[in-house]
């Protein structure tokens, strides 16, 4: 296993950043740290890349213990979300920075720069400065330079929020067939979910600086362990007294299936292809219900419209605290 | 920008413009018209004396060491204040302000209190060492330091803030020890605003007057400064001399705001 947290707890003042948090990230894989701002992700990431230190518990890193140690000594390579590029050297020169330090031979700094240059496809930039090259590109140079010193895990501190939604966009896709290609042991934080389940393999829910579920984005989203997690990972609606995806709940004119609700369509907005309607059940719940346009027309969905509700067969839903008072 | 009509304009230019040239522009071109009278003769003369060289030499020791000391404590001073947290910072932020504020002669009577041979709390203990502050050129050294400490702090902090921590945390993951992250990445990024300090803070060292005349006896060819010998040459009724060295201490300031002229817009990098 590659990095193993054990009882992490990192206070500042009375906020409890981060409360005894046990984890271990597998090596080789992509891990992505998904929650809501200020639950103590990014705070996660420093403590493993020593930029922060934990007030009690242990980090070991391929079985080092690196509690202690200082960042230089973790051999860790870490992408900033404002890339905290050298803005003083040219982009070669920032790549290169970790091996000039390292004292590695000229000639071998000069073909590894060149080649995760062209990896990140930036090689006709070498000799630009960083202020010459847009926030993609800079990103970009910031993940070459942290690879350039063969790190045993690759720390990403939510290294796409500072760009617009379609660099972004590229930059996901490009960052996972990076890592089919490289590799080596990534943790990235995100608090976009849907950025989390297209690259990771794994995914940590973070909140409230406490672990909610680990897993795959599959079985995040099939089986979510609370209400937090199903809620943080996708839309949700409430149906008699559970949390139920508002495409998974089937809607008929008439009563076909035994248990639905019967209630009134309060609203129907359409959004492109799909149609978001609003039901009004007759137990006094709001459930929000997704269709496609086709469907939609098919069934004839109008407001005023009496329908009955139910989740589909196979659906996930899980029951909430505030339904179970209600 | 808010549009003045034509007359406003101009009454501001002109009132801009007449407040400077009286002030400024022509008391120092009288100055050079002054020194420059009688063709070079007043140059060579102040030139061929040898206490107004040994004057110049001084100044030019005193302002030298002053700006070196304040570089080393004043980076240290303002990577402090920046990137660390300590009780007393907001005090000690505030003490750097003093030379700004107080009269140099003020500070040149302090400086004689504490470190006098006779009854200063340091001074007779040093004086009994064998080492002289005041009437020696420590004296004038730590006078000239004490009035310059602001400028090179004044503007390394902002620049330190601005480019924040972020770069010498990325070097420090890339393996870069401290030593080497501040030789490589914060000094570099902070290379200009260091520049402009110590410009500011050597024009400052060899103009300095009030606190200097204090802690010197004014003895010449010894701890007579420039800014000294050109009041005593002045009221010595020496004036063509007193031109000289006025004229020669107006063009190292020159010659000092032009650097910093020529170096400000690289700032923007």
């Amino acid at each position: 296993m590659s990095i193993d947290i054990t009882g992490v707890r990192k206070t500042y003042g009375d906020f409890v950043a981060l409360d005894d948090i046990n984890l271990t990230i597998p090596k080789g894989q992509l891990t992505a740290l998904l929650g809501p701002s200020g639950g103590g992700k990014s705070t996660l990431l420093r403590v493993i890349a020593g930029l922060e230190t934990a007030d009690t518990g242990t980090v070991t890193i391929e079985g080092t213990d690196a509690t202690k140690l200082p960042p230089q000594k973790r051999n860790v390579g870490f992408v900033f979300q404002h890339y905290a590029v050298f803005k003083h050297m040219t982009v070669a020169k920032n790549v290169a920075f970790g091996m000039e330090i390292r004292k590695k031979p000229k000639a071998e700094i000069v073909a590894r720069v060149d080649e995760l240059l062209r990896l990140v496809h930036l090689s006709q930039f070498s000799h630009r400065l960083p202020s010459q090259l847009s926030g993609g590109q800079r990103q970009r140079m910031a993940l070459a330079r942290a690879l350039a010193v063969e790190p045993t895990v690759l720390l990403l501190d939510e290294p796409f929020g500072a760009l617009d939604a379609k660099v972004r966009k590229e930059l996901r896709d490009w960052l996972r067939r990076l890592h089919d290609e490289v590799h080596v042991t990534t943790v990235f934080v995100t608090h976009d979910q849907e950025e989390a389940m297209e690259v990771a393999d794994e995914i940590v829910v973070i909140n409230e600086g406490r672990v909610e579920q680990v897993g795959t984005p599959d079985q995040l989203y099939d089986e979510p362990a609370n209400d937090f997690v199903m809620g943080f990972l996708g839309e949700t609606t409430r149906l008699n007294g559970a949390l139920v995806r508002p495409h998974d709940i089937h809607i008929s004119l008439s009563p076909q299936l035994a248990g639905a609700s019967e209630g009134v369509v309060s609203r129907v907005l359409r959004v492109g292809f799909e149609v978001r309607i609003t039901v009004l059940t007759d137990d006094g719940e709001e459930v929000g219900v997704i269709l496609t346009r086709t469907h939609a027309r098919q069934l004839g969905v109008e407001e005023g419209v009496r329908v009955w509700v139910t989740p589909v067969s196979g659906a996930t839903t899980v029951p909430t605290m505030a339904a179970n008072a209600g | 920008m808010v549009k003045v009509s034509a007359p406003v304009r101009w009454t501001l230019r002109l009132l801009a413009i007449s407040y400077v040239f009286f002030l400024v522009a022509w008391p120092v071109g009288m100055l050079f018209r002054r020194t420059f009278e009688g063709g070079l003769e007043n140059l060579a003369d102040a030139l061929g004396d040898e206490d107004v060289v040994s004057a110049l030499v001084l100044t030019a020791q005193v302002a030298g060491i002053a700006v070196l000391i304040n570089l080393v404590f004043g980076l240290t001073i303002s990577i402090l204040l920046v990137r660390y947290e300590f009780p007393g910072k907001r005090l000690l932020s505030a003490m750097i302000d003093v030379p700004l504020s107080v009269s140099p002669v003020v500070v040149g009577l302090a400086l004689v209190l504490v470190y006098n041979g006779r009854d200063g709390w340091f001074g007779k203990g040093l004086e009994e060492g064998g080492f002289q502050v005041i009437f020696a050129t420590p004296g004038l050294i730590m006078a000239t330091c004490f009035v310059a400490l602001p400028l090179v702090i004044r503007e390394v902090v902002p620049t330190l803030t601005e480019i924040g921590d972020e770069q010498e945390q990325a070097a420090r993951s890339l393996g870069a020890n401290a030593p080497q992250t501040f030789w490589r990445i914060t000094l570099p990024s902070i290379k200009w605003a260091l520049v402009y300090g110590v410009v500011l803070s050597l024009a400052r060292s060899i103009g300095e007057f009030g606190a200097v005349k204090v802690v010197s006896n004014n003895v010449s060819g010894k701890t007579q400064t420039a800014t000294l010998m050109v009041e005593e040459k002045y009221q010595n009724f020496a004036q063509g001399s007193a031109y000289a060295i006025a004229f020669l201490l107006v063009m190292v300031c020159i010659a000092c705001l032009v650097v910093v002229a020529v170096l400000r817009p690289n700032d923007e990098h």
